[in-house]
């Protein structure tokens, strides 16, 4: 150890160390001459004598100072130093290669980041692999919130008599307004079970956790948990806030505790800043009591696996569980109405356990396949830009063959000539890393606010700053690629052919070979990419053309909920009369309709109908979207009414619109109009009450969202439903509806300044929203595309350049025997045909097998589009010859006397 | 580079550091000086290679067995004297008793029955 600190002491003062080396070695020559001179020698001749004995100087030191041992650092600093020397020497092709290494390593380290965190993050909570998600598969009744949810009595009879949780836990998320002090806003909350904090085993900061004793009593529970970073900000890390009272939806709370920091709550793109208990659903979530509702799927339940229980033996041992929960279930309304068919199907409906360890995200089932797309493209990008290296590598090594030789006869080790280019090539990389890892947090900072809405600005939920996890895998990428385009080059180079090298003679045919092969590999890669990168596009604007089935211009919308500040109701409706009269007295404002669910938002509220003449096939999906509207609503879209009548405001009688699809499937041909049809209440479940008269057939629209084709929808007069809570206006303007905008803000504060207004935009910017997760892959597989395209070119560039200068003589030679220029450039540019077209049928066959794997991507057009494949083809050929052309050209001006010449 | 007399005998490895360190148990010496005294003390049949001895030199330094300073020689040029330290002296004791077992073991075999003679 001693010795170890005494040789990195040497290495602080290693100069010093040399000097003191050269002079004891001096010393030792004068003491040997004069010896020798005193042998009877002249001074000359013992001069010699003496170095004849102390042998090779040089040798000596080096061997002396191996004994310091830090020759392996000291050569490796050599070669970096050299390194740096010859990158400066030749800084096109530095350049040239530092982008394109900070462009593929870049595009991966962006895509990786949102990879990782989208996908990869588990929740900061104890032993997140014990949790799984705990869902029911099958035919459902009643509503349903999302197809993981289930009802809250589920959830209790799960939690209560299950053998395989060592806890659960169910949560609910909801936007509540906070008020404290003079401040009122509309912030994230959770609704969640009492044993939610312990089961996560997320730990408080200060105060106590929510606890199953604060969730006993429906209603009975007013104390509250904050978040991190709600105490932060809104509460200034105030250490006294335990114990005081703050307001949500005009309830007192009383706060009990602020949650670990970093926990925001179990849903990734959800930032909860409240914790509330389920209890207080009630309060919360007022005009629904769900809490003993089995018809309603709605919380998001979670359950901490034993130790030692699998997913599997767990999913086993719960269904005998899911079945008798099933039995009581059958008895509910709704499914004693089912056929025996149908109950004998719900009977079956399973139980399903999926992994929890991330939490639950609607953010990542969006996400998932687009961004695994996009990493496999970033990799072929990297890939191609590897290639690209390597060429440029082998470009490089050519010129340096002279080089090498002479370093080879003067007695450096191949295997040290090795070890300097991969330095070159790592060197390299380092700064091609550097440049992509600022590239790529740049690029991530762009792609995110580009895909969350300005209005979360500020409260990301997803965070931008690099963390060791990216960094790492950037390193990783780094010395791989490093490896992958140093390797071959390095090795190539380190066995120069010494004599004909030297004496000037061109060798190295094999060489040439690699670097077309490298080029048709590179065009293989780029179509694959235009070809992948053209199908988003074209899939894009497919979804940008088909429209929802009206015009969206000067149409804009904005939300409203009224419960939040205690409306509801007669007084809600009332609220909503009066808004709808101010605004459709606004200047510019030509007509306005409501509508309880948001077009285009990806909602919907699908409930089983019973029609007029209509039997239903068992097993068939009864359930239309239906819709609680205003009049007007469908001439403020611009969606024409095709038969019968719109709503009046004085409607009375139960009405009904429907649009065409509903019609065709449930009347067959008849005239819909004043035939009658029937909701199914989920409660009651009165199947055989035709109190529905059918007034009005509108035309198709798309509802939940562009893609899907239209399906059956009903509407229903707003007013005609006992609950009003949430509401969307649309407005069509005869003005720009920017204009518009501010005068829509004060009318709803004008009636009352507590009600925020929602999502206020242009259905245009609306739908732009909707499509954000196809405009990220279209947007980033183009750019791809069109990078990969541009380093395939120059790598084709490169190659043809050098192939040509190589051939000068031959082609001189040719020429001086009466080769026409033609000829000449026939000649080269037949070679870029042949390695181009070998790359792009490789590369078509490639995109042929691989497309498939992206058809749930698409939209209007197959994986295997033929106008796709030849254009993307036609364009890269198109490129590849504009390339080959330049250096094909130049090679037919050789002038034949100045190129025999020169050699 | 070099030439070799025949009568000269190529060191063992290893033993170099042993031969200096047992050169310095009569005091302090320079390189050139070391180097001297085994060849004259072996009567001029080890030859220390200079390539071999200040390498040797730099290692017994780096393990802590001899000491080095720059002092003025008899003829007043500055010179690196080494030393031996307490460690080196026990590593010597180490080596040659090492060494001593390792020669009887030669001895044994190559003449066997002069062990009783001697």
């Amino acid at each position: 150890m001693s010795s170890f600190f005494r040789k990195l002491s040497w290495l602080g003062r290693r100069r010093q160390k040399e000097a003191e080396l050269a002079e004891e070695l001096d010393f030792h020559l004068e003491e040997e001459t004069e010896e020798r001179r005193a042998d009877g020698l002249t001074e000359e001749e013992a001069g010699y004598a003496a170095r004849r004995d102390l042998g090779n100087y040089t040798l000596v030191q080096e061997d002396t100072r191996a004994a310091w041992g830090w020759t392996l650092l000291e050569q490796f600093i050599q070669d970096v130093r050299y390194a740096f020397r010859s990158l400066r020497k030749s800084p096109l092709f530095t350049v040239v290669a530092v982008l394109t290494l900070a462009f593929g390593v870049g595009a991966n380290t962006a895509i990786f980041r949102l990879m990782d965190q989208v996908l990869l993050q588990l929740l900061p909570v104890k032993h997140p692999e014990q949790l799984v998600l705990v869902a029911e598969r099958g035919i459902r009744f009643g509503d349903s919130w999302g197809d993981n949810d289930i009802s809250y009595p589920m959830y209790r009879d799960f939690r209560d008599g299950n053998q395989v949780f060592s806890g659960m836990f169910c949560r609910y998320p909801t936007s509540v307004s906070l008020g404290y002090g003079d401040r009122t806003d509309r912030v994230a909350a959770e609704l969640v079970s009492g044993s939610y904090f312990p089961v996560l085993g997320v730990t408080p900061v200060i105060g106590r956790t929510l606890t199953p004793d604060d969730d006993r009593v429906p209603g009975g529970h007013p104390v509250v948990m904050l978040s991190y970073s709600l105490w932060q900000k809104r509460f200034s890390s105030d250490q006294s806030i335990i114990g005081r009272q703050i307001v949500i939806n005009g309830y007192t709370f009383s706060v009990v505790g602020v949650s670990q920091a970093g926990f925001d709550g179990v849903e990734l793109g959800y930032k909860s800043k409240l914790f509330i208990p389920m209890m207080m659903q009630a309060q919360m979530t007022p005009l629904s009591d769900r809490l003993e509702a089995r018809s309603l799927s709605w919380v998001t339940a979670f359950g901490r696996l034993k130790p030692g229980v699998d997913i599997a033996q767990a999913k086993a041992s719960l269904q005998p569980l899911m079945h008798n929960i099933l039995e009581v279930e059958v008895q509910e309304p709704t499914p004693q109405h089912y056929s025996d068919y149908d109950r004998a199907q719900f009977l079956k409906n399973s139980v399903d356990l999926l992994p929890g360890s991330q939490g639950w995200s609607s953010l990542r089932e969006h996400l998932q396949t687009p961004l695994w797309v996009l990493a496999a493209l970033s990799g072929a990008v990297l890939l191609l830009a590897c290639a690209n290296l390597a060429n440029l590598l082998l470009a490089r090594a050519t010129t340096r063959e002279r080089e090498m030789a002479i370093r080879l006869a003067i007695g450096a080790g191949r295997r040290r000539i090795i070890r300097l280019l991969l330095v070159e090539s790592l060197l390299l990389s380092v700064i091609g890393t550097a440049v992509g890892l600022g590239l790529a947090f740049l690029a991530d900072r762009v792609l995110l606010a580009a895909y969350f809405p300005a209005d979360s600005a500020g409260d990301f939920p997803i965070s931008s700053v690099p963390d060791v996890r990216v960094l790492v895998f950037a390193l990783g990428t780094m010395l791989l690629t490093a490896l992958v385009f140093g390797l071959a080059p390095a090795i190539q180079n380190s066995q120069a052919d010494i004599v004909p090298t030297l004496k000037d003679r061109t060798v190295g045919g094999k060489q040439v070979f690699l670097r077309k092969l490298l080029v048709s590999g590179e065009m293989a890669l780029a179509l694959l990419l235009l070809i992948g990168a053209s199908l988003f596009l074209r899939t894009l604007a497919n979804l940008e053309n088909t429209g929802p089935g009206f015009s969206t211009e000067h149409l804009m919308a904005f939300s409203v909920d009224p419960s939040l500040n205690g409306y509801v109701n007669d007084r809600a409706k009332d609220f909503f009369r009066r808004l709808n009269d101010d605004l459709q007295a606004l200047p510019g404002v030509s007509s306005v309709g409501l509508t309880a669910i948001p077009i285009l938002q990806g909602r919907g509220w699908s409930n089983p109908v019973i029609a007029e003449g209509y039997s239903a096939d068992p097993g068939q999906d009864q359930r239309p979207i239906c819709d609680m509207i205003s009049p007007k609503l469908f001439t403020t879209l611009g969606v024409p009414i095709v038969a019968g009548r719109d709503f009046t405001v004085l409607e009375t009688r139960p009405v009904a619109l429907i649009n065409e699809t509903f019609a065709r499937k449930y009347f067959l041909g008849r005239n819909p109009v004043g035939l009658h049809i029937g909701l199914v209440d989920d409660r009651t479940a009165t199947p055989d009450t035709l109190n529905l008269e059918v007034v009005g057939v509108v035309k198709d629209l798309k509802f939940k969202n562009l893609r899907d084709p239209a399906s059956p929808q009903a509407y229903f007069p707003y007013w005609q439903d006992e609950k009003s809570r949430f509401m969307t206006f649309y407005l069509r303007t005869r003005v720009d509806p920017q204009q518009v905008m501010r005068g829509v803000r004060e009318q709803v504060r004008h009636l009352d300044p507590n009600i925020p207004v929602v999502d206020i935009r242009t259905i245009d910017e609306q739908i732009g929203l909707s499509l954000k997760s196809e405009r990220l892959v279209a947007s980033l597989s183009g750019a791809f595309g069109a990078l990969a395209t541009a380093l395939a070119l120059i790598g084709l560039y490169g190659v043809m350049a050098y192939s040509v200068a190589r051939r000068r003589r031959e082609i001189g030679i040719r020429v001086a025997l009466g080769a026409l220029q033609s000829d000449v450039l026939w000649m080269v540019m037949q070679q870029v045909v042949v390695f181009s077209s070998a790359g792009l049928v490789v590369g078509g066959l490639l995109a042929f097998a691989l497309s498939s794997l992206i058809r749930s991507q698409l939209y209007g057009l197959q994986p295997h589009d033929p106008f796709t494949y030849v254009s993307a083809a036609v364009v890269l050929a198109g490129a590849a010859c504009a390339a080959g052309l330049i250096p094909s050209w130049r090679a037919s001006r050789v002038d034949p006397m100045h190129a025999l010449r020169q050699e | 580079m070099k030439e070799k007399t025949p009568s000269r005998i190529e060191l063992l490895q290893g033993t170099l550091d042993l031969l200096i360190l047992r050169t310095l148990v009569t005091g302090r010496a320079h390189g050139h000086a070391i180097a001297k005294h085994i060849q004259r003390t072996s009567e001029e049949l080890l030859q220390v290679e200079t390539g071999s001895l200040y390498p040797a030199l730099q290692r017994l330094e780096a393990q802590g067995w001899i000491a080095a300073s720059w002092e003025t020689s008899d003829k007043g040029k500055r010179a690196k004297y080494y030393q031996l330290t307490t460690g080196g002296r026990k590593q010597l004791a180490s080596e040659h008793s090492k060494w001593k077992a390792f020669s009887r073991a030669m001895q044994l075999i190559l003449s066997p029955g002069e062990e009783e003679a001697q």
